[in-house]
């Protein structure tokens, strides 16, 4: 028996090994290095939590071949801070990249940025969705890229109203009430509504990163929406700080009737393909426009049109192509990353859309920006 | 002295008996684990291609942050009570301590020092707590200690999030949701960065290679003591109690009192570990950086070697050197052979969480046929 396991072990060891030499000596050829003599990192997380990001690096790439590196982080970033730290690191250690894109800038950035600073103190950091503490991001990378978080706990109440919600329902936890900003729009939302004279519903729902995973989560949201739908009547607008809640939460609203304005991270691809079990084709695979009438059709084709709306570009996206778009000039010395209008000004152009900037203080470059809502159906 | 002795050393003859009796067999067997790891790590870091000089202050940078924390392990498996999960909960005590220094400005070694010493009665009581549950659920340990881990988070987040600033009077913009109740998500410790790993020699460099050398004094002072520890009479009382807990009873030994000890060595130890940890890293995030350590330390300890009922200091310092090389190269190996980004976190987490689970199902085959050639003797 033990003998038997012996010999498991070492052909396995042994099959690996050959794969391993076999596809290295194949394997991807080095990166040449562009004419301009610089490379530009990017780390984004796999498809497995948020599509969009993995994608606009892949558009970047598409776009600029040679110019860039792509890694990616922990699925479960949360946990395996140390992987995280050790990926951006070792985009520093080559000498070539002067520029590193982190998208989502998950918990570990600060870190990360100050460690390579030690040796590389002239790298250029982006930062899209940061999940850190804004007061202290800010003086650590040279941009940061986010929705306007506190903006939106104006217009997304606003939005509502529009599409003709009596009451907000917000879901969320305590862990992600700890983030300054998005506890700021939760405060803000509440005063909105109480302004536009509409119920402000304020539910907790479980930690997808708590005992349950995320599994537990989603579940609580499939099974709530109904509940609070027979409770405050089909006029309930429903909205979630988590990405994970998304898609069950869109389900719900297509299946009670309530009203979906706004993904917490505004896409149309988050959570509505799933959803909606929209098929992305070739054809329409990374065009936004294209994906944004599938998805007006199949809302029309349940009948819900005016009840769904979301930004017409998708944030995670737009912060990989863009954030790439924005080192590559500041790079080659065309843009002063320190002017909010000519940051802004790239990113609408990458965009294809109108977008509004704001700075969050003047301790650094924490740009973020507003976009205006589609409703579908109309 | 004498009469606790005899229960262990009738129990070590037997095993001597045992492993005279087998063969090379049983000792590569013992030895599967770790070899089977360098085995990967080698193919790893042929695969990934990587700088040797990045690779190498990589795994600097991780022996010196996580072995005090692996090593605290330890005494709990020696008093027979598995693999501490509840490390975790010392890590909340740390970080507790690190909060208090940081809102009062004490930074540097000082700082440093007295968040380890603030630490103690923060981990002597919520380890005193974590043992009597463990004392309540004798054989279910390790799934009690994981749990009692979620637990402990709970009341962790009531603590930093809403009872700050309300009932613990508080105020530090700084450190505060802009509402004046809980911390904020993200802890800046600026002025404790590295405050330990630059405190001796910071510029005798090896070669190239920057060493933490007062982390690693730590570390080396900390296997000092736990081998100096298992021959006190504490120590030995631990060993008869981990190895039947009958047996000890009979011989007078107060067993729930020395489980009870070990858990609150393993504690404290857990929460200097954190410090030593979140020193070296510079920032944590208030609500989550101690969910880090539980599961990888003991991931490490049992790669290195050990198992639930026997470890030693080179089973976690072996552990945190394969475990971590393993973590450092397997993104870049799996990037590089399959040619896609994505692939190599997937490689990664496959390669980490399904070692962990070979490493465990060894453990299970060798304890059963320990069992079956001691039935047969």
């Amino acid at each position: 028996m033990s003998k038997k396991v012996l010999i498991l072990i070492l052909a396995v060891v042994v099959v690996v090994a050959l794969a391993a030499v076999y596809f290295t000596r194949t394997s991807v050829p080095e990166v040449a290095t562009d004419a301009t003599g610089f490379k530009i990192g990017i780390v984004t997380g796999t498809v497995s939590q948020n599509e969009d990001e993995y994608r606009g690096a892949e558009a970047a790439i598409a776009k600029y071949p040679d110019l860039i590196k792509h890694v990616t982080y922990p699925d479960n970033f949360m946990q395996e801070q140390e992987t995280y730290i050790a990926q951006i690191t070792g985009l520093a250690a080559d000498p070539e990249v002067k520029a590193i894109i982190v998208n989502q800038a998950v918990p570990g950035t600060i870190a990360a940025v100050r460690r390579v600073r030690e040796t590389r103190p002239e790298m250029i950091f982006i930062a899209g969705l940061p999940h850190e503490d804004p007061p202290l991001l800010e003086r650590e990378v040279e941009v940061t890229l986010i929705p306007n978080q506190p903006e939106r706990g104006k217009t997304i109440p606003q939005l509502a109203k529009k599409m003709g919600a009596t009451a907000l329902l917000h879901y969320s936890f305590p862990r992600h009430m700890s983030y300054a900003q998005l506890a700021e729009r939760r405060d803000l939302m509440r005063a909105e509504c109480e302004e536009l004279g509409m119920e402000f519903v304020d539910v907790n729902a479980p930690d997808p990163m708590g005992e349950g995973g995320i599994p537990a989560s989603q579940q609580f949201i499939l099974e709530d929406v109904p509940r609070q739908v027979a409770k405050y009547g089909k006029d309930i607008a429903l909205f979630s700080t988590n990405c994970a809640m998304q898609e069950p939460l869109i389900a719900a609203a297509l299946q009670t009737g309530a009203i979906f304005p706004e993904q917490c991270c505004p896409s149309p691809t988050h959570g509505y393909p799933g959803a909606l079990a929209l098929e992305i084709t070739d054809e329409i695979k990374g065009n936004f426009p294209a994906i944004m009438e599938a998805i007006d059709d199949k809302i029309v084709e349940a009948g819900r049109a005016g009840r769904f709306a979301t930004w017409p570009v998708a944030t995670g996206f737009l912060h990989s192509i863009g954030g790439v778009e924005v080192a590559k000039l500041a790079l080659e010395g065309k843009l002063d990353l320190n002017d909010i209008d000519a940051v802004s000004e790239v990113i609408s152009e990458v965009a294809e859309t109108e977008i509004k900037m704001a700075r969050l203080s003047d301790e650094g470059n924490f740009y973020m920006y507003i976009v205006d809502s589609h409703i579908f159906g109309e | 002295m004498n009469e606790p002795k005899i229960a262990p050393q009738t129990l070590s003859e037997k095993t001597v008996k045992l492993k005279e009796g087998k063969n090379l067999e049983l000792i590569l067997g013992e030895l599967s684990v770790p070899l089977f790891f360098t085995a990967l790590c080698l193919l790893g870091i042929i695969a990934a291609g990587l700088n040797p000089r990045f690779l190498v202050n990589e795994i600097i940078t991780r022996l010196a942050r996580n072995s005090f924390l692996v090593l605290s392990l330890i005494i709990p498996v020696i008093a027979g009570l598995g693999l501490n999960f509840g490390i975790v909960i010392g890590a909340m005590s740390g970080q507790a301590a690190l909060i208090i220094i940081t809102h009062l400005e004490i930074g540097g070694l000082p700082g440093f020092f007295l968040a380890a010493l603030i630490s103690v009665p923060f981990s002597l009581i919520a380890g005193y707590l974590t043992g009597l549950v463990l004392n309540r659920a004798k054989g279910r340990e390790m799934v009690t200690g994981y749990i009692l881990g979620f637990f402990a988070n709970g009341v962790y987040q009531l603590i930093f999030l809403v009872l700050v600033g309300t009932l613990i009077p508080m105020s530090n913009p700084k450190m505060m949701l802009s509402s004046g109740i809980g911390l904020r998500n993200t802890m800046d410790l600026i002025a404790v960065n590295k405050a330990l790993d630059n405190a001796l020699l910071s510029s005798l460099r090896l070669g190239p290679f920057k060493i933490p050398w007062a982390t690693f004094l730590a570390i080396g002072l900390l296997c000092l003591f736990t081998a100096y520890f298992t021959k006190t009479k504490l120590g030995q009382q631990m060993r008869a109690v981990g190895q039947d807990m009958h047996i000890a009873a009979v011989s007078g030994i107060n067993v729930d009192r020395i489980r009870l000890i070990a858990i609150m060595i393993s504690t404290v130890l857990g929460a200097w570990g954190q410090l030593i940890y979140l020193q070296n890293i510079g920032t944590f995030n208030t609500y989550n950086s101690h969910e880090q350590v539980g599961m990888f330390s003991i991931a490490a300890i049992l790669i290195g070697g050990a198992s639930i009922s026997k470890a030693t200091i080179w089973n976690a310092l072996i552990g945190v050197l394969l475990f971590h090389t393993l973590f450092v190269v397997s993104p870049l190996a799996g990037q590089r052979i399959l040619g896609i980004p994505q692939v190599g976190e997937y490689f990664r987490s496959f390669l980490a969480y399904g070692v962990i689970a070979v490493a465990l199902a060894l453990h299970a085959w060798q304890t059963k046929k320990k069992a079956a050639s001691r039935d047969k003797e």
